[in-house]
C-alpha cells in the first residue's frame, strides 16, 4: 500500500481524538545541533479545518486495527473500514518532513490494539525512541497511553513524550461498560494514576529521569450515551483534582459510517461540547467548582454561557463595584475575562475607574453592564428580575451550522 | 509644524524623538515622515539644527513596548508612539495602561503585531530548494505588520543547521545555518527562489488535511477566525479548503469519515480467541495489510 493511501486512512481513523495542544513543552533548541525542531511552551497552530479545529501535530494511528468493539469508535474491529499499518519508519519519516515544511509542530501518535496492550505501547514507544534518538527530534511529541500497559512501559514513554494521554472515554462506568466492553475504568484510572506518579518524581527528584513535561490529558465522548453535563464537569473536576490533569477534552460524538445501534446517528451536538468546553475553562482558569456551575444533576443553559448563567442566578453578588471588588471577583463578571480584571486593577492604582475604561478594553458591555459599577455608572436596571436579563442577553439562537 | 523625515526604522526615529523631546515640541507640532510618505516641499533638513543637550531617562521596559508597536503598518504609525512617550516623560503613567485612550490604541496594536508574528510561526510554509547556491528551504509571506526580523529567529531554533529564507514583498531573512541576516528591500534572487513552483511533497500534506477535517462538524465562521481568508492562498492546503466545505454542505456526508474513503471496501476483523492472544510475534508483521491479527 502507498505511504499517501496509509496517510488518508490512519489520519481519518484519528481525528475523532479532540486533542491537538502542542503547548507546554520546556524550552528546547536545535539552533546550531544536529537534528531538529524546538518547543518553548507555547503552541502553535498551524492550520486549520473547516470544521475550525486547529493542526498542531501529525495526529495519527499507528494502525487502525483493532481488537477491540468499542461502540463509538469507527475503528471497532467490527466495522467494516478500510485498515493500514504504518511502520515506525513512515511515521518518523512523515513527521519530520512535514516538520521542516512548518506544517506541524510535532507528532501526536495513537493506535488501535493489535495483539496485546504491551505489545501496541511498545510499538509506539519505538516511534517516539526513534525520533528522539536516532534522528535527534526535539519537536513535541504526545502519545496516547494504552491504559493495561505495564507500568514500566508507561514510565518508558515518559522519556520520550512531552504530553502522555490516556482517554477515560466515556462519563460514567455504566457507559463504558456498555459501549466499550473490553476497556475497564480500573485500569484507566491506574494509568492515570502511574502517569501522575511519574510527574511527581519528575518534578520532586532531581536527578529523577525526565517524565512527560506537559503532563497528560484526556478525553471524554459526550452524547454518545445519556450522561448529563453535571456527572460530566463533577467527573472532570475530580479527574484534575486526582491526577493534575492539564486538560480534559469533550468530545461531541460524531456519528461513523454504519453506526451500531448502540449509539445515537445524529448530528454531533456541537453547541453541548462548546459549553463543556466554557464551563471547564471557568473551573480551570476562574477557580468556579462544577457545584457553582451546576447544583444538581441536568445541563448547562444552551441559550447562555456558564459565567452568564451563575451571575444570574447569584444576583446578591451583584452589582460589582470595579473600584473597589477584588480582582477574582471582577473576573466573575459577565463580560470581563480574567486578562481585563487584571488591567482594570492595573489603572485603578492609577485612577478611578469610569465606563469607559470598559470600551477600551473591549470588555463585552452587553453582558457585563447590569452587573457592574463604576464612578460614573450605576445600572439602572439592577432591580430587573434574572428572567428578564436572561431574555435580553441570550446568544442569538442561531444553531451551529449542521447538515 | 515641524516635519521629522527619517528611514523608517526604529533606531533612527527613538534618535528622532530624544532630540525633539529635548527640545520640548510637543506632539501636535510634529509630523513624522518614513520612507512611505512622499517628499513634502516644506520638508525641513533634521541635521543642521544644534544637537540639544539634557538628560532623559525612559525604561527599557517602555522603549520595548514601543519598539514593538513601531512594527505595526498603519496610520499614525510614529506620531502615536511619540505621543505616547510625551505624555509618560510628563509624568502621565497611565498613558502606557490598556484602559487610556493612546494605551489602548497601543495594546490594540501591540496585540495585532504579535498576532502577527504568530502568524508567521504558524504558517509560513516551507520549501525544500533544490537550486545550487540556494538554501536548504525557502518560503513565501506576506506580513500584514514589519514583524520579520524580530520573529524569525523562531526558524533558526526549529530547523537546526538547515539553511532557509523567508522573502515578502518588503523585507526579506535569511539564515545561513549561523547568522540571520536581514534586508529591508528583499533581494530579488531571494524572491525568485521563494517563489519556486510547489514539489510533489505537498500532495502528502494535503492528503493529511482532507482526512483530519471532519465533515460531521463543518464550521466555517470558527475556521476563518482563526485562519483569515488572506493566508489561504500560500497554504498547499488553500486550494482543499473550499472543496472541503462544499462537499461537506452538498450533504454527501452524514458522518465524519473522510469522502474519499466513503464506501470503501473495508475489513472487519473476527472476535480474538483465548489462544490466540498469547501467540509469538511473527517476524513478518510489519507494515504488512493485516498484521498481528488472529484470522
Amino acid at each position: 500500500m502507498q505511504l499517501i493511501e496509509k496517510l488518508t486512512i490512519l489520519a481519518d481513523a484519528a481525528k475523532y481524538d479532540a486533542s491537538c495542544a502542542s503547548s507546554g513543552a520546556p524550552k528546547r533548541s536545535s539552533k546550531g545541533k544536529d537534528g531538529i525542531g524546538s518547543t518553548n511552551g507555547m503552541g502553535i497552530c498551524h492550520s486549520y479545518t473547516p470544521d475550525g479545529r486547529c493542526v498542531a501535530l501529525l495526529k495519527i494511528l499507528l494502525t487502525n486495527f483493532c481488537l477491540y468493539d468499542c461502540q463509538y469508535c469507527i475503528n471497532r474491529r467490527s466495522s467494516d473500514v478500510p485498515r493500514a499499518r504504518f511502520t515506525p519508519e513512515e511515521v518518523v519519516t512523515l513527521t519530520l518532513d512535514f516538520y521542516k515544511r512548518n506544517c506541524i509542530s510535532g507528532l501526536f501518535l495513537s493506535s488501535g490494539i493489535i495483539r496485546s496492550a504491551d505489545y501496541t505501547m511498545e510499538q509506539l514507544i519505538r516511534v517516539a525512541k526513534l525520533l528522539r534518538q536516532e534522528h535527534q527530534f526535539r519537536g513535541y511529541i504526545h502519545l496516547k497511553t494504552i491504559p493495561d500497559a505495564a507500568p514500566e512501559l508507561i514510565a518508558e514513554a515518559g522519556l520520550y513524550a512531552d504530553r502522555l494521554s490516556v482517554n477515560i472515554e466515556l462519563p460514567t462506568e455504566t457507559s463504558l461498560v456498555r459501549l466499550a466492553p473490553e476497556k475497564n475504568v480500573g485500569s484507566i484510572h491506574q494509568a492515570m494514576h502511574s502517569i501522575h506518579l511519574g510527574e511527581r518524581e519528575a518534578k520532586e527528584e532531581r536527578r529523577a529521569p525526565r517524565f512527560a513535561p506537559a503532563g497528560q490529558s484526556t478525553q471524554m465522548i459526550v452524547g454518545a450515551d445519556a450522561t448529563d453535563d453535571s456527572t460530566i464537569l463533577h467527573n472532570a473536576q475530580s479527574l484534575y483534582h486526582d491526577y493534575r490533569l492539564r486538560r480534559v477534552y469533550y468530545s461531541a460524538f460524531s456519528p461513523i459510517p454504519q453506526s451500531p445501534k448502540t449509539v445515537p446517528f445524529e448530528a454531533p451536538p456541537l453547541l453541548r461540547e462548546h459549553r463543556l468546553y466554557q464551563a471547564d475553562f471557568l473551573m480551570r482558569g476562574y477557580g468556579f467548582s462544577a457545584t457553582e456551575l451546576l447544583a444538581g444533576p441536568g445541563n448547562l443553559a444552551l441559550d447562555i454561557d456558564p459565567k452568564l448563567a451563575w451571575a444570574l442566578a447569584n444576583r446578591a453578588q451583584f452589582p460589582v463595584d470595579l473600584n473597589r471588588a477584588d480582582e477574582s471577583l471582577i473576573a466573575r463578571v459577565p463580560g470581563i475575562g480574567v486578562l481585563s480584571a487584571r488591567r482594570l486593577g492595573a489603572l485603578r492604582r492609577e485612577r478611578r475607574i469610569r465606563y469607559e475604561d470598559l470600551t477600551r478594553l473591549r470588555c463585552v458591555l452587553e453582558k457585563a453592564k447590569p452587573f457592574i459599577v463604576t464612578q460614573d455608572y450605576r445600572p439602572p436596571r439592577a432591580e430587573h428580575e434574572s428572567v428578564v436579563l436572561r431574555q435580553q442577553l441570550r446568544d442569538t439562537p442561531a444553531q451551529m451550522a449542521l447538515w | 509644524m515641524h516635519s521629522l523625515r527619517f528611514d523608517g526604522s526604529f533606531a533612527t526615529w527613538r534618535q528622532a524623538a530624544r532630540r525633539a523631546l529635548l527640545q520640548g515640541l510637543a506632539p501636535h507640532q510634529l509630523q513624522w515622515l518614513d520612507e512611505e510618505a512622499p517628499p513634502s516641499l516644506f520638508d525641513q533638513p533634521a541635521e543642521g539644527a544644534p544637537e540639544p543637550s539634557g538628560r532623559l531617562r525612559v525604561s527599557p521596559e517602555l522603549l520595548d513596548l514601543l519598539e514593538s508597536a513601531a512594527q505595526y503598518r498603519g496610520d499614525e504609525r510614529w506620531s502615536l508612539l511619540y505621543r505616547v512617550l510625551w505624555r509618560f516623560v510628563q509624568g502621565e503613567r497611565s498613558a502606557v495602561l490598556a484602559g487610556d485612550p493612546d494605551g489602548s490604541e497601543l495594546h490594540r496594536r501591540l496585540k495585532a503585531v504579535r498576532r502577527e508574528a504568530h502568524h508567521l510561526h504558524a504558517f509560513v510554509r516551507f520549501q525544500p530548494c533544490k537550486i545550487p547556491d540556494a538554501p536548504d528551504f525557502v518560503a513565501w509571506f506576506e506580513p500584514a505588520h514589519d514583524i520579520l526580523a524580530s520573529a524569525s529567529g523562531h526558524f533558526a531554533e526549529r530547523l537546526g543547521k538547515h539553511s532557509w529564507l523567508i522573502a515578502t514583498p518588503r523585507d526579506g531573512v535569511y539564515w545561513d545555518g549561523q547568522h540571520l541576516q536581514h534586508e529591508r528591500r528583499c533581494p530579488a534572487q531571494w524572491q525568485a527562489w521563494a517563489q519556486q513552483p510547489e514539489d510533489d511533497g505537498q500532495a502528502l500534506w494535503r492528503a493529511y488535511y482532507g482526512s483530519t477535517f471532519n465533515p460531521a462538524r463543518l464550521n466555517r465562521t470558527v475556521m476563518q477566525q482563526h485562519l483569515p481568508l488572506r493566508f489561504w492562498k500560500h497554504l498547499p492546503e488553500g486550494p482543499l479548503i473550499p472543496q472541503l466545505m462544499s462537499e461537506a454542505r452538498a450533504g454527501a456526508q452524514r458522518d465524519g469519515q473522510a469522502l474519499v474513503l466513503a464506501g470503501r471496501k473495508g475489513k472487519r476483523i473476527a472476535q480474538i480467541n483465548e489462544g490466540d492472544a498469547a501467540r509469538p510475534p511473527s517476524a513478518s508483521v510489519s507494515g504488512s495489510d493485516a498484521p498481528d491479527l488472529p484470522r
